[in-house]
């Protein structure tokens, strides 16, 4: 690209197809929060079909949601608080120019991030233990804890989907910022601003945010 | 482009820096509202806890868990994603998009209203079949128990099918 | 503004200039683009390939119902040729045409970008695009599917033992392709627009795109997560939307419809902004009531979220819903209306030039509101309890779809097409394939519009029952040969006149618009010299000046084509 030719200095790095920096800068951060609009429409989709089953099986969903731990949860909703928190700072930072405290705050919101997973797969594995993953060997001891068997499937089909691409997010917000602080590290040409910094923010907040509501419909169902 | 390095300056200041104690005092606020939430959902409210969505104490304990959720959402957008100090054009789309995200909901109307008239033929459960194609012993995706509920209150939809589950 | 029209049509030869054909010429300059108009004519290509497909599945479609007994094909190959056109045809074909092609190569010269704000994400487009037409077509190599292009469960999640989950996984990935597209385009019109080109100096093209992206930004992902699940059902056997599983299908058609009726808005929006371009510029009038289609575009998509439920009158849903999503069908008629009559009274008084597009944008106009008033039809509630999966509801969407969205296309390619190869086709050829396309359109699908009546349902292939419709269908599939005939023409001339043509000066047809006033034909790689400043109301046609000089073009023109004589190189 022609544009790189003489992206060479930190300085002046605006790609061609832009007239200043600044615009360069607006239009990067207004394009991450339209991809955003996405996701909330994608997640939207998804807290729909929670929420007409919810509607229709309040009860049972009452019961099932005893077989998760709201302990494990409300852990995972402090790390991915924590979390957010520190990548809140990596951007403040990261604008007033101070790379090492930039760099420390991010890898600090990679260690929360492998934390959330660590905790998530502790999870999982008790719902695979007790084949409560709903595939063909699913089992619903309705004997012993009552509850529809069906609606037991629903229910535990939409936890295993809503956290688990939950989940994918967090694994690809892992990749993204490891890639984000090894190019912070290296000077990289493609980091001449804290604008990388702030769109890598915007969607890890995005994660965070779902996961806020993510917690009480699953963990916190009242009676 | 030879403008570039006069709108670099302006560039700088022109994006807003959000404090420390601005942070702090975000996250603050997030760990309470977390702590509100829990101890909200375990405490026992006393009400009246007959089941379904038209019970008073789904509704308290609902509105009390979705409130704090929104507070702690509205917190992150506005604070931690710095929507509060965006310009006009981000805080439409971050606006615009949980709005839109609502408009999802319209389809309560339809489950809300099925059952307001009665459609011959729709008051009973329809017979599952089995998928074709599928062995038939090891066919039925779900293992079912003879001492589960499945047999009498399966009534797929217990708002659509109104009064049928009662005449089983 | 360096050169008036008039010097642009009268010294339409400049030598040997670098253009962004021109600028590099090895494989990888494409396979590697980043350039808006490279990606453009990379879409076309492709989406040309997908139509070539889709309109086979479709050849087969209909010859088979030329007999009511069924006797070429099976039930199951029949079922599974309608869905690959089906799919092929919307996902592959008509949701790229308008915005990947037209838009990808206009949008930033229209509002004065030297490309579009996020150009690799752009590459990333085309590479998900073909990522997922490969799968696509793999599918259908392997057998196919046959649940249509609908994909409704409980039938495409626990019943079907065609290719359905390939086919999920691509559709799928044509979603993330058209969403990359919309992003690139909602932050090009908001970001990158050049200095004096203010919101209502935009082309209305410009204004289509950017609702179109909306959509696309709103509603696509809610389908993908949607086929996800149905994936998910598929294959782990979960419960979400299979009644078995104890799920809801009318949920599954819910989310569905959610996305694929403003889906249909993602077709023929960007196609409605093409024929404002053609209408303004071929009657050398501003559109009438610009501020009014402007914002019609808006209200379309914006409207076109609240009324799903019209597909959905026959299934579960509860009656009292039925009446809001009718009522609400009927108003979205309100701002198509507000663009049909604007268009009309554009013509008006408008000193009209019947080139190839403007045939194209005319048979645009006849057939969209043939395809919108029958629409009324099927969103009042108790018409639709007939009409509703019969072939009235197919002529409904063909007249829409191909009516609308592909004759847009076409209109706006044979526009655009001196713009992005810098050579005139054969306006004879032009013409008389427009006017093939246009009889031919109209043979296919005006009996359907009968035989929905008499009661014939779609997706049936063999009608035994009542052979008296025998009749309509042979005479649809004389029409779909005619079609077929006219959609394969422009494959020949247009391809040829990218040798044969004549050169085209940067505004062979003395339109307005920063693509045609500012840019060479074809363009530079950086679109302009320098960004224009608009300083000038958009559409700013004289129509006395403009029409003489382009007379004397187009005579010009004729008097070459009739005399054989190759184009000057
Ligand atoms: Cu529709």
């Amino acid at each position: 690209m022609a544009a790189h030719a003489h992206a060479e200095s930190i300085e002046d790095s605006v790609y061609f197809q832009y007239e200043t920096l600044e615009q360069q800068q607006e239009t990067y951060i207004l394009g991450m929060w339209a991809f955003l609009l996405t996701e909330i429409m994608m997640f939207g989709a998804l807290f729909l079909a929670y929420t007409v089953y919810r509607f229709q099986y309040q009860r049972d969903f009452f019961i099932f949601h005893e077989q998760l731990d709201w302990k494990l949860g409300g852990l995972n909703t402090v790390v991915l608080l924590s979390s957010s928190f520190s990548m809140a700072l990596a951007v403040h930072y990261h604008q007033i120019k101070k790379k090492a405290a930039t760099l420390w705050c991010l890898a600090f919101t990679n260690l929360c991030a492998f934390g959330f997973l660590a905790i998530k797969s502790i999870e999982y594995g008790e719902k695979f233990k007790h084949h409560l993953f709903p595939n063909d060997s699913f089992v619903w001891d309705a004997a012993l804890h009552g509850g529809n068997p069906e609606h037991a499937r629903i229910f535990f089909s939409l936890y295993f989907v809503m956290t688990g691409l939950h989940g994918i997010h967090v694994l690809i917000g892992i990749l993204v910022i490891t890639t984000l602080m090894v190019l912070i590290a290296k000077n990289h040409r493609l980091i001449t601003d804290y604008i990388p910094t702030e769109m890598v923010g915007l969607y890890w907040h995005f994660v965070d945010l779902v996961w806020i509501f993510l917690y009480p419909l699953y963990y916190l169902i009242p009676k | 482009m030879s403008t570039n390095t006069d709108t670099q300056d302006h560039g700088a200041h022109a994006h807003h820096v959000t404090p420390i104690g601005k942070l702090a005092a975000t996250f603050g606020f997030l760990l309470f509202m977390m702590a509100l939430t829990v101890v909200a959902a375990r405490l026992p409210l006393d009400m009246p806890d007959t089941f379904g969505w038209l019970s008073p104490y789904f509704f308290v304990t609902n509105a009390i868990a979705l409130g704090i959720a929104i507070a702690k959402a509205v917190a992150v957008v506005r604070i931690f994603m710095g929507a509060k100090y965006a310009s006009k054009l981000i805080k439409l789309y971050a606006i615009g998009g949980f709005i839109w995200f609502t408009q999802l909901f319209i389809m309560f109307f339809d489950y809300g209203t099925r059952n307001w008239e009665e459609v011959r033929g729709w008051e009973k459960v329809p017979s599952s079949s089995l998928p074709r194609n599928r062995d038939s012993d090891a066919g039925i995706p779900y293992p079912v128990y003879p001492g589960s509920h499945a047999g009498s209150e399966m009534s797929g939809t217990s708002e659509a099918s109104g009064e049928a589950g009662s005449g089983h | 503004m360096s050169t008036t029209l008039q010097e642009q049509i009268a010294s339409p030869e400049r030598g040997v200039k670098k253009n962004y054909l021109n600028a590099d010429h090895t494989i990888a300059s494409w396979l590697l683009t980043t350039d808006h108009k490279r990606i453009a004519v990379l879409y076309l290509v492709s989406i040309s390939i997908m139509f070539f497909i889709g309109s086979i599945a479709a050849a087969f479609v209909r010859f088979e119902l030329t007999s009511p007994y069924g006797q070429w094909l099976t039930s199951e190959q029949y079922n599974k040729m309608f869905t690959a056109h089906g799919v092929v045809m919307i996902f592959f074909f008509l949701i790229p045409s308008v915005p990947a092609v037209l838009g990808n190569f206009v949008l930033p010269m229209a509002i004065g970008a030297r490309d579009l704000a996020f150009p690799r994400l752009n590459l990333l487009s085309w590479y998900f695009f073909v990522i997922a037409a490969v799968l696509m077509l793999a599918t259908l190599a392997m057998g196919g599917i046959d649940t249509g292009w609908t994909f409704y469960t409980p039938l495409s999640s626990l019943y079907s033992d065609t290719q359905v989950t390939m086919a999920l996984v691509a559709a799928f990935i044509a979603g993330f392709s058209s969403i990359f597209t919309g992003l690139n385009f909602v932050a090009t019109v908001h970001k990158m627009r050049a200095p004096g080109m203010t919101w209502f100096r935009m082309p209305l093209f410009v204004w289509g795109s950017y609702a179109t992206s909306l959509v696309i930004l709103l509603g696509t992902p809610v389908v993908a997560i949607t086929l996800l699940l149905v994936l998910f059902e598929r294959v782990f056997k979960i419960g979400i939307f299979s009644p078995e599983l104890g799920g809801d299908p009318v949920l599954f058609q819910h989310m569905f419809w959610f996305y694929s009726h403003p889906a249909v808005y993602i077709m023929i929006l960007p196609a409605m902004g093409v024929v404002s371009e053609l209408f303004a510029c071929f009657s050398r009038r501003r559109v009438f009531g610009y501020e009014f289609v402007a914002f019609s575009s808006l209200g379309i998509a914006s409207l076109g979220f609240l009324v799903w439920g019209h597909h959905m009158f026959l299934s579960s849903q509860s009656v009292f819903q039925g009446v809001v999503f009718s009522l609400l069908s009927f108003m979205v008629a309100i701002p198509s209306a507000v663009k049909a009559f604007n268009w009309t009274v554009t013509l008006y008084k408008g000193s009209v030039h019947l080139t190839t597009p403007m045939i194209y944008a005319l048979a645009f106009l006849g057939l969209f509101l043939i395809g919108g008033l029958t629409g009324l039809y099927l969103a009042s509630m108790d018409t639709d309890v007939h009409l509703t999966g019969t072939y009235f509801i197919v002529a409904h969407f063909h007249y829409v779809m191909v009516g609308g969205g592909i004759l847009g296309f076409l209109g706006g390619l044979h526009f655009w097409w001196p713009k992005m190869f810098g050579r005139m086709y054969s306006e004879f050829w032009g013409r008389l394939s427009a006017l093939i396309v246009f009889v031919g359109f109209n043979f296919t699908f005006f009996p359907q519009f009968m035989l929905g009546y008499l009661g014939m349902p779609r997706r049936y292939h063999l009608y035994a029952f009542a052979p008296e419709w025998q009749f309509y269908n042979v005479l649809s599939t004389a029409g779909a040969t005619v079609l077929g005939v006219g959609f394969l023409l422009p494959a020949f001339y247009l391809t040829a006149s990218l040798v044969k043509g004549k050169k085209a000066g940067p505004n062979p047809w003395g339109a307005k618009g920063l693509e045609w006033e500012n840019a060479d034909s074809p363009p530079i790689t950086e679109n302009f010299e320098r960004i224009p400043i608009v300083t000038g109301q958009v559409y700013d046609y004289d129509a006395e000046e403009d029409s003489r000089l382009i007379r004397a073009e187009l005579d010009d023109h004729e008097r070459r084509d009739k005399a054989h004589l190759p184009g000057e190189h």
